[in-house]
């Protein structure tokens, strides 16, 4: 299981009202686990009040910048976004696992490639940080970035980019399309949708000249932009996808627990959710999982080592108490949080509520 | 930039999840569930083709077969990294289960689990001699080149990832069954011994495809894990079958 290291923080810089870049050093016997990955990201863990928060973001440096840098936008009612941009400072200590993720391609020095680059906001954090190490380890090869935004103060990387693309003159193109903002040509103005991607593709883009396309963004534009890249011929291992999941979990919420004493000699009663669909039954107070019960309830809860090693059986208890026999596979912030496998949980209270749907 | 949308809705629209923190619980639950019955079904039959090598009548085949054994294991290990992605602790997980395990060849498992582990019923039937470990390869091997069909487009990004690489040599280890196969129909004897085994694993590897009408299948589907249902995947094996057993000779 990938472990926390401590990253001191050694710069922060405003890079737009609501985003700031954080540069991270490692500890020197550390420095070979973050060696990273162009768009690859961090996973960050904090404790807010007593509980863990673990958010993910990505690295923006390019792989020969020799430092990690991620951006970090501000989200509204986001605890973890809004303690980087109004509290982070040069000399903290903060904990991340090694850096993870597959938004990357294998480079080739002597490739002439053609590179297409989709960013949507504060997307563009990895495909910065693959434009850069593009850039610089394949010297032939050529990159496009369409970029939308709201509108012009709102661009994270603005200037970078600028300055990139007069650094590798005519190897990057970079379209700005703006939400709010109308621009002389009205292509340009507005969300990238099926429309707009049509207007793109007559006018802007070679589809048949691309080797790999970059998708970063929210969902309905990652949909958009992947449904156009197939309709003009792109197969499915061309295209890169990384989602800026709007649903990152919001505050985990601390276990609802009711100690309602036992009565020895009767059942337990068990409430289970899956798929929405919710089942009270009487199970064995010993000798019986939360699992099995729910199995011989008839719902078709996933499982599968029945060891408490795989972890596909997790579902969080909303009330009541269980025990797990073994855990191999949940962390401790997970079992603060409710979660339990079910494959090892017997229930130690009168009633148990648990759900497989959060 | 657009606005954002409900992770189910971004999935049945097609949508393409991209590492385990956007997975939402559910869908974590079936894509463990899809993944170790993978890995469980590739570690099976690892392990029941490693006994095969000794049946090889020729170095060829004992090469073909060595080949099987361990890319069989090889794609084990791909996805079960994955698997770790998601918390699985997967030292404990390769040795958690006896792969090499079987049932008696005459058992009915039907579609059923047997055992502690997630492998896919037609691994609990043990293979009887050269022939018959051809067979099974030639008749499990296609139908692992139908399922992949749906398993390299699954909306998980990094395990569709994992099986488009891996597809190209479960393609191969079909190839590799269907040269064995045209070998044994040559030899005397050969092509009624082949027959036998056609029989026994015909059904068998049938069942691999689940049931029609699956509620499970529309789950699936719903979290862009599944695009085929079983009866159409099952279709398309029978067709395949048919097709390659009588350009075989049988």
């Amino acid at each position: 299981m990938a472990r926390f290291h401590p990253l001191k923080v050694t710069d922060v810089r405003r890079e737009t009202r609501d985003a700031v870049v954080v540069t991270l050093r490692p500890r020197d016997e550390d420095r070979d686990l973050f060696d990273f990955t162009q768009g690859q990201y961090l996973t960050f863990r904090r404790d807010f009040d007593g509980e863990e928060l673990r958010r993910s973001y990505s690295i923006c440096a390019g792989r020969d910048e020799g430092c990690l840098k991620v951006g970090i936008k501000r989200v509204d009612g986001g605890a973890f976004s809004t303690w980087a941009n109004e509290n982070l400072a040069p000399g903290d200590e903060i904990e991340a696992m090694p850096p993870m993720g597959k938004f990357f391609t294998p480079l080739d020095g002597a490739a002439a490639r053609q590179y297409l680059g989709f960013a949507g906001g504060s997307g563009i954090t990895p495909v910065l940080s693959i434009i850069k190490t593009v850039l610089a380890r394949e010297p032939k090869s050529q990159f496009t970035l369409v970029y939308s935004n709201r509108q012009i103060n709102t661009i994270m990387f603005r200037e970078e980019l600028e300055d990139l693309k007069n650094l590798c003159l005519g190897r990057l193109s970079v379209i700005h399309v703006l939400e709010q903002e109308g621009q002389e040509i009205d292509l340009f103005t507005g969300r990238i949708d099926a429309e707009k991607m049509k207007g793109l593709f007559t006018h802007w883009l070679d589809a048949s000249a691309i080797d790999t396309a970059f998708i970063c963004g929210p969902e309905p534009m990652m949909l958009a932009i992947a449904a156009s890249l197939r309709d003009h011929g792109l197969k499915d291992e061309q295209i890169k996808f990384e989602l800026f999941a709007s649903g990152q979990k919001g505050r985990a919420k601390a276990r609802a627990v009711s100690k309602v004493a036992v009565v020895p000699g009767t059942g337990v009663q068990a409430t289970v959710t899956l798929d929405g669909a919710t089942r009270n039954f009487e199970m064995a107070r010993d000798g019986q999982t939360i699992l099995e019960a729910a199995i011989a309830a008839r719902l078709d809860a996933p499982y599968s080592c029945k060891a408490g090693v795989c972890s596909t059986c997790r579902c969080k208890v909303l009330e009541g108490e269980v025990e797990m026999a073994v855990n191999h596979a949940l962390e401790d912030y997970e079992v603060r949080a409710g979660y339990v496998l079910s494959c090892q949980a017997t229930p130690v209270s009168a009633r148990v509520v648990v759900t497989y749907d959060e | 930039m657009s606005e954002t949308m409900n992770i189910e809705d971004y999935l049945a629209q097609g949508g393409v999840l991209t590492a385990p923190e956007n997975v939402p619980a559910r869908y974590r639950g079936e894509l463990l569930r899809l993944m170790s019955s993978f890995v469980d079904s590739e570690l099976a039959a690892s392990a029941g083709f490693a006994d095969s090598i000794n049946f090889a009548p020729a170095i060829r085949e004992r090469i073909a077969a060595s080949r099987i054994t361990l890319e069989k294991a090889d794609h084990a290990e791909r996805v079960l990294g994955v698997m770790g992605s998601f918390g699985t602790d997967v030292l404990r997980y390769q040795a958690s289960h006896d792969w090499s395990a079987r049932l008696p060849r005459e058992a009915d498992l039907g579609t059923s689990r047997a055992g502690t582990d997630n492998r896919l019923a037609v691994f609990h039937y043990p293979i009887a001699g050269w022939t018959d470990a051809v067979v099974m390869n030639v008749l499990q091997g296609l139908a692992t080149g139908v399922q992949m069909t749906e398993l390299t487009r699954l909306s998980y990004a990094p395990l569709a990832e994992v099986f488009r690489e891996i597809a190209p040599r479960e393609a191969r280890h079909a190839e590799l069954g269907l040269e064995g196969l045209e070998r044994i129909a040559a030899r005397t004897g050969g092509r009624a011994a082949a027959q036998a085994s056609v029989a026994y694993w015909r059904p068998r590897v049938a069942t691999t495809f689940g049931v029609a009408g699956s509620a499970r299948y529309d789950t699936l589907r719903k979290f862009g894990l599944r695009h085929a249902p079983n009866e159409d995947l099952l279709a398309c094996w029978e067709g395949l079958v048919a097709d390659r057993l009588s350009a075989a000779g049988l």
